[in-house]
């Protein structure tokens, strides 16, 4: 099992190289959170990056094991089937259900159900080797719930989420997992002079719409923030940019995608 | 926040509530978050009797995961693409409402939603004789434009049987949506098999009547309420195959800024799809029914297409 664990580990590298800064990119441990207003890809990536990993080896694949946390019930099952028909081979059923059973669902209502059900995931990942990719969609899904019914402490508005960070962190560090997440944009970009004065403000936190709203514990975590966005152009109604930084060595990267019917194209 | 109590579960005594509550742990949360060997030591617990106590409680209030392939099954026959009755507005959806999804119409007042709206029920309840549901919220709702529009396209007893296919519940604020939905949620979940057929599809003209009286004043709870009835509308896409439309006003950024939907970010990532209706440029003299019909977000098509519609 243990060798099992160690081939998998390498295998994360070749997930989507144009998305990350870096090289090498995404090892397990590695958390990544993607970050940006409504219609701007994020989704399509996941997508993106679901067939990536659930295609056989044989199809150019990863051939491991996602599993997809669904807070937003946005996860469109008919849309990826179409992705992998447009990049199989071979699009037997057979076969497309043998890649969608390596994807795992769960819906979640609450942070609270969120949280259980991260604790009562922990089996699966023991019993599951090749799992080695978790997906959330979105973390910052409840946010405004969250926010009314913890009053006026903000310690208490928080506490669902720190505790899903934390135990999140745990799962990521025990099983070696990759985690992404996805939050929104749902705040604008404070233009508050004050704030441009911290010192400890990154360069591209200054040129993207990013305002952090969701608690410590999951900033801290995040090794990777890639921001979504829409681009300008008015000829092309069909391009998104991201913009890729490796926090802990402020390394930035920004390219550009498109969505076919097969998905992100770089 | 689930408390613990006598009887949550098989296993779970008054005698360890009271041991537990005296250790600081008092909801399921705390329970299933502690250490089991140290709660064992201190509360003289049996630690097997705690850790069957602790699968027993994830088992019954996480959720459970789905396989890939399973889901795929389920869905091939479950989902429903259901006709707006208007064939260019059905070309723009792609062949025309998803069940399992949120749609939005926005558009400004008089641009049309409302009686797109009334076609789709029309189109819905005349054309596939399923039941719909009517939320109206603005007091939009005219049973004689609706039986017009029947009239139109049925044959002669059959616009009778249309109209009562379609209920239309008047809600004139959020609470009362939430209500009349939760009555749905229970209606579908006691149902067996209709005779009448299945039901597919709510229609809710419009959301932002109900919401924006709620934003703006003490902002976290109005969109704390906003997120819960979004969150409503998708779980019951979802869990029972619903197609659930929705209509939205518009606003601007500024004066001369593109459209966008009103009731800002957090809901713009609610609906799946979203269209907007705009009157034919050359029309500001005369009262037309001819509409522009734009595709804003869809998760299966390119944005930007339009096709012309005649809501007449």
């Amino acid at each position: 099992k243990l060798l099992a664990r160690l081939e998998g580990r390498s295998s994360l590298k070749n997930l989507e190289p144009s998305l990350f800064a870096e090289e090498g990119s995404p090892v397990h441990g590695d958390v990544v959170e993607f970050h940006g207003p409504e219609g701007t890809g994020k989704t399509e990536m996941l997508y993106h990056l679901i067939a990536r990993c659930i295609i056989p080896k044989s199809g150019g694949g990863l051939e491991v094991e996602v599993m997809f946390i669904d807070t937003d019930y946005h996860f469109d099952m008919l849309r990826l089937v179409t992705i992998l028909e447009n990049r199989l081979a071979q699009r037997t059923e057979e076969i497309i259900k043998r890649c969608l059973g390596r994807l795992f669902l769960v819906n979640c209502n609450s942070s609270t159900q969120l949280l259980l059900t991260l604790y009562s995931l922990e089996n699966m990942f023991c019993t599951h080797p090749s799992l080695c990719l978790l997906i959330l969609d979105s973390i910052s899904a409840f946010y405004w719930i969250d926010r009314s019914n913890g009053g006026e402490s903000l310690k208490l508005q928080e506490m669902n989420l720190k505790k899903c960070a934390n135990f999140l962190e745990k799962l990521v560090r025990e099983h070696h997992l990759a985690l992404f997440a996805t939050t929104q944009t749902l705040m604008q970009k404070s233009t508050n002079s004050v704030e441009s004065f911290f010192p400890f403000k990154l360069q591209h936190e200054t040129d993207t719409d990013y305002r952090p709203y969701l608690c410590k514990s999951w900033q801290q975590m995040v090794t990777h923030r890639i921001f979504f966005s829409k681009q300008c152009n008015s000829g092309n109604s069909k391009g998104f940019t991201v913009i890729s930084c490796h926090l802990k060595r402020n390394h930035v990267v920004k390219r550009s995608f498109t969505v076919a019917e097969c998905g992100v194209q770089f | 926040m689930v408390v613990l109590r006598a009887g949550l579960c098989p296993g779970l005594t008054e005698e360890m509530i009271q041991l537990l509550r005296a250790n600081d742990i008092r909801t399921v949360v705390d329970f299933v978050s502690s250490d089991l060997e140290d709660v064992a030591q201190k509360c003289s617990l049996s630690y097997k009797v705690l850790v069957a106590v602790r699968r027993v409680l994830l088992a019954q209030f996480s959720a459970f995961p789905a396989n890939g392939a399973d889901l795929y099954e389920e869905l091939k026959s479950s989902t429903a693409i259901l006709p707006t009755g208007s064939p260019s507005l059905d070309q723009l959806l792609d062949s025309g409402l998803y069940t399992g999804e949120v749609t939005e119409l926005m558009g400004a007042p008089g641009s049309g939603k409302t009686q797109v709206c009334l076609g789709i029920a029309g189109s819905v309840s005349l054309g596939l004789k399923q039941h719909v549901l009517f939320l109206d919220s603005t007091g939009g709702f005219t049973a004689s434009r609706l039986y017009q529009m029947l009239r139109a396209q049925a044959e002669d007893e059959e616009e009778q049987a249309a109209l009562q296919r379609i209920q239309v519940v008047r809600v004139f604020d959020v609470y009362e949506m939430l209500s009349a939905l939760q009555e749905l949620r229970d209606r579908l979940s006691q149902q067996v098999v209709s005779s009448a057929g299945p039901f597919k599809i709510v229609v809710i003209d419009s959301v932002s009547a109900v919401i924006y009286p709620l934003l703006g004043g003490k902002q976290s709870e109005g969109l704390a309420i906003m997120m819960q009835l979004a969150r409503e509308l998708k779980t019951l896409a979802r869990e029972f195959s619903l197609a659930v439309v929705v209509t939205n006003q518009v606003t601007r950024d500024s004066s001369t800024g593109p459209l966008k939907p009103a009731l800002g970010r957090s809901w713009s990532f609610v609906p799946s799809t979203r269209v907007l209706l705009e009157s034919k440029e050359a029309a500001w003299e005369k009262a037309t029914t001819q509409r522009v019909a734009s595709l804003a977000k869809s998760p299966r098509q390119p944005t930007g297409i339009q096709v012309e519609l005649d809501i007449g």
